[in-house]
């Protein structure tokens, strides 16, 4: 099986025609834009670490779609699960000291995400109601409750905007690496780890062949002696607890605070990269990378007044064309049974 | 239909087939599993295309590009597995693109719907939703779904699998009375009283290429046999069994159906190390609850015992452990994920034994091998496999690790006498090394060749044969429809 023939090559080519088509539009010359690109963010460190700082969401927030995935369940709710992890570690970073702050806090960020999911799984499982209904509303519940913390409770007295204090510099995240404006935070390590341990799991445990055969068919689960109800309470527990993690991270490495609206849709984007994936956890590497790369490429073209919405064009190009070419050989093996 | 030839990418299905089938014909296709009989059909059917061939439809060349283009010419199939969709009522999937017009009046819908099924001698209620249909009942639907289509020449692969025997008269019976007015049915099937006894002509096929075809009333069963195999198959001569102790006791259990009834009332029964003990009974008396009750997939109330421990209260997944095993009835939608290879399915059910991952390889082969299976490789799909030799796998996979109990729903389904043969001797073994094995079965013959006991489910009520009725067909049929008292 040949991964292109001459049918994808000229998908990728119209894709590619829409994205200069897009910035010529936008009165940007493709050439000029490209070459900023290149120069600005993939040729320039500060270019690589914003790269990095964007796939260590997306990566974590891509292994928790893809969890919920395998059981048959479509996590739109990562966002809200993200936020809710978020918030929960801001609390503790803010109100515990002592060495045990930095897992504490990250704890309390796994545990955000985890009941924020758990409700979804609960209602799925018992009550037969569809996991996007109800993550959608949980995301809007998340936000808006947040913001309302943000707003009041725990607002900083001395922040104009709706926004915590910054949590005290011994209990951010270290950089594991810094050379000048190259920095590499020991988040994106949890992020690699966390992908690992996916595929370890779902490849190498019989939990992870539950959830697989689950995923597949449900009732050929029941009848072999799986708890399907359980496994999809724990499973979208479990993915929920993956985003608050994800959440956890991202005030103890980036930005030390928490503040109302304050996923810009990583958990979104995290369905694209579950996608992308295809049926291989550790493709997640690989598409977490291309999503951070293509969000970093886009902050720099708005610099130079191309619209951000254009990495949304180029995501979702790229997002169709993979799903044209996967559910196509889906198709074709279909007819032939 | 002339010379046709299927090829599956290196693999012949076909070989040059010629068939020729008369109006007005009861047409029966037999022959072996993967002998290319279903694969034929879908040809004429329009389903696969034809590598090679051609053929002819009252005088005219056709060449059916899809299902669509052949039921427009009145060529219609029942494949094995129902094109029935669940959610809809039994009348929407009876109209299902072939609606009268764009406004659908149901009241004349269902006058012609009654009309045809009262033709057939099956009743309906149209408003059912097409989900609480039995299997038998599914089919007696996919029938009536040729029949409002106007099709002419239907075809029906294995037609007989899932009824009762007084309905598979009662079908095989309506069926002469449509070839009378017009209608040609080819069957494909591997029953061969059947053919026998109600089929005009018959087909044998034989690993893709054509052996016999002729009037059914110029051959006997030993030849069609033969010629189907190849070989003769020798009549099974039943080994007198030494029961042991009992391994599974059922005191009194109760289960309730889909609607609230009891689908099973107050049974008890107990099955024994060594032997194999077959539930003979009409579909839909109450033999799937009591095997779902049985695998803890179905609340119930009574008492399982198994050697000492009781297991009444048991998750399915303690039960497998306990050594339980199910041939589940439905392949697709209970025994096996389709889309998953031969050795991930080998473990499905025992994922959760200590070290089973470590032997899965081994596991998958040697289910392979227990029966003949054809087959490349064990990480192949599972669906990649013909009907048949899934169904082979599945028994195989229960026979594997020590089962204790061996519940069995229909383990020949669809598949021919040989292997049926095969599986039956496969059981029997497993049986007589210690374990105990249920049937159910809706083949009374198979039963009565096979079983060391017989118990009779009608209604919901589970009585045993009496031991001087045993070789009595006649009695136990009387027992299954509940005239024996």
């Amino acid at each position: 099986m040949k991964f292109l023939g001459w049918k994808q090559i000229i998908l990728a080519l119209a894709g590619f025609g829409l994205i200069i088509g897009a910035l010529i539009v936008a009165k940007a010359v493709p050439s000029e834009a490209l070459s900023q690109v290149i120069e600005k963010a993939l040729t320039r460190p500060a270019g690589w670490r914003n790269i990095i700082k964007e796939a260590t969401p997306l990566l974590l927030l891509g292994c928790s779609v893809f969890l919920a995935l395998k059981v048959g369940l479509f996590n739109i709710g990562a966002d809200g699960q993200f936020v809710m992890g978020a918030c929960g570690a801001v609390i503790v970073a803010l109100n515990v000291s002592g060495p045990a702050t930095i897992p504490l806090s990250i704890l309390a960020g796994v545990l955000g995400g985890a009941l924020w999911a758990l409700p979804v799984g609960l209602i799925k499982a018992y009550r037969g109601g569809h996991e996007v209904i109800t993550t959608i509303m949980l995301n809007n519940i998340a936000g808006y409750f947040t913001f309302y913390l943000v707003s009041g409770p725990l607002k900083d007295p001395t922040s104009q905007q709706p926004s915590t204090a910054s949590i005290p510099a011994t209990v951010q995240l270290a950089h594991i690496y810094q050379d000048k404006a190259f920095t590499i935070n020991s988040s994106i390590i949890f992020a690699i780890i966390c992908v690992f341990a996916l595929w370890w799991y779902l490849k190498k445990t019989v939990g992870g062949y539950e959830i697989s055969a689950t995923g597949e068919n449900a009732n050929v689960a029941r009848f072999a002696g799986i708890n399907v109800n359980q496994l999809i309470v724990r499973t979208m527990s479990a993915s929920g607890a993956i985003a608050g993690l994800a959440g956890a991270l991202q005030v103890l490495a980036f930005e030390h605070r928490f503040y109302g609206h304050f996923s810009p849709g990583y958990g979104f984007d995290a369905l694209g990269v579950a996608l992308l994936a295809g049926g291989n956890p550790l493709a997640i590497l690989a598409s977490g990378t291309l999503f951070g790369t293509i969000a970093e490429s886009t902050s720099v073209l708005s610099r130079t007044g191309v619209p951000k919405g254009l990495s949304y064009i180029l995501l979702g190009v790229l997002v169709i064309v993979f799903a044209a070419y996967r559910y196509r050989k889906e198709a074709q093996r279909g007819t032939d049974s | 239909m002339k010379g046709i030839t299927k090829n599956f990418g290196t693999v012949v299905a076909l070989d040059s087939v010629n068939l020729t089938v008369k109006v007005g014909h009861i047409h029966a296709i037999v022959g072996e599993n993967g002998a290319g009989k279903t694969t034929l059909m879908k040809i004429l059917y329009g389903a696969h295309p034809a590598t090679e061939g051609e053929y002819d439809l009252n005088g005219t060349k056709h060449s059916f590009k899809n299902p669509e283009a052949a039921i427009r010419s009145g060529v219609g199939m029942v494949s094995q597995h129902y094109a029935i969709i669940p959610e809809l009522t039994c009348l929407q999937n009876l109209i299902l693109g072939a609606e009268p017009g764009r406004i659908i009046n149901e009241n004349q819908s269902i006058a012609r719907a009654d009309q045809l099924a009262t033709q057939m001698g099956f009743a309906f209620d149209w408003n059912q939703t097409a989900a609480e249909l039995s299997p038998g009942q599914a089919q007696k639907l996919e029938i009536l779904k040729l029949l409002w289509r106007n099709a002419t020449i239907l075809i029906l692969d294995e037609p007989t699998a899932m009824l009762a025997p007084e309905d598979a008269e009662l079908l095989y019976a309506k069926l002469h009375e449509l070839t009378q007015s017009g209608a040609t049915v080819l069957v494909v099937t591997h029953r061969l009283p059947d053919v026998m006894e109600h089929c005009d002509e018959v087909t044998v096929l034989r690993g893709g290429k054509l052996i016999h075809s002729g009037p059914v009333n110029e051959t006997n069963p030993t030849e069609l046999a033969e010629k189907m195999i190849g070989l003769s198959i020798k009549e099974h001569t039943p080994t007198p069994s030494t029961p042991g102790n009992p391994i599974l006791e059922v005191k009194n259990i109760t289960i309730k159906g889909e609607k609230g009834e009891d689908a099973v009332k107050s049974a008890s029964f107990d099955l024994k190390s060594g032997e194999l003990v077959g539930i003979a009974g009409v579909d839909g008396n109450g033999q799937r609850e009591l095997f779902h009750a049985l695998m803890g997939l179905k609340p119930a109330s009574g008492q399982l015992q198994l050697e000492d421990k009781d297991i009444s209260n048991y998750s399915t997944q303690q039960r497998i452990q306990a050594g339980l095993r199910l041939v589940a009835e439905d392949r697709h939608e209970e025994a096996v994920i389709e889309s998953w290879t031969i050795a991930e399915n080998a473990i499905l059910g025992l994922q959760r034994t200590p070290g089973i991952r470590a032997k899965q390889p081994a596991l998958a082969k040697a289910a392979t091998e227990l029966f003949p299976t054809k087959f490349d490789h064990i990480h192949q799909p599972f669906k990649d496999l013909s009907g048949g030799n899934q169904q082979k796998v599945v028994v195989a996979r229960t026979l594997q690790l020590d089962p204790k109990v061996i519940l069995a729903f229909q383990p020949t389904r669809g598949i021919d006498l040989y292997v049926a043969d095969l599986v039956y001797q496969g059981l029997i073994k497993a049986a007589r090394e210690g374990a105990t094995v249920l049937v159910v079965s809706f083949d009374l013959d198979e039963l009565m060749t096979y079983c060391d006991r017989i118990l009779v489910m009608n209604h919901g009520i589970l009585k045993e044969v009496p031991t001087n009725l045993r070789n009595d067909r006649q009695a136990i049929g009387r027992m299954m429809v509940g005239a024996d008292s």
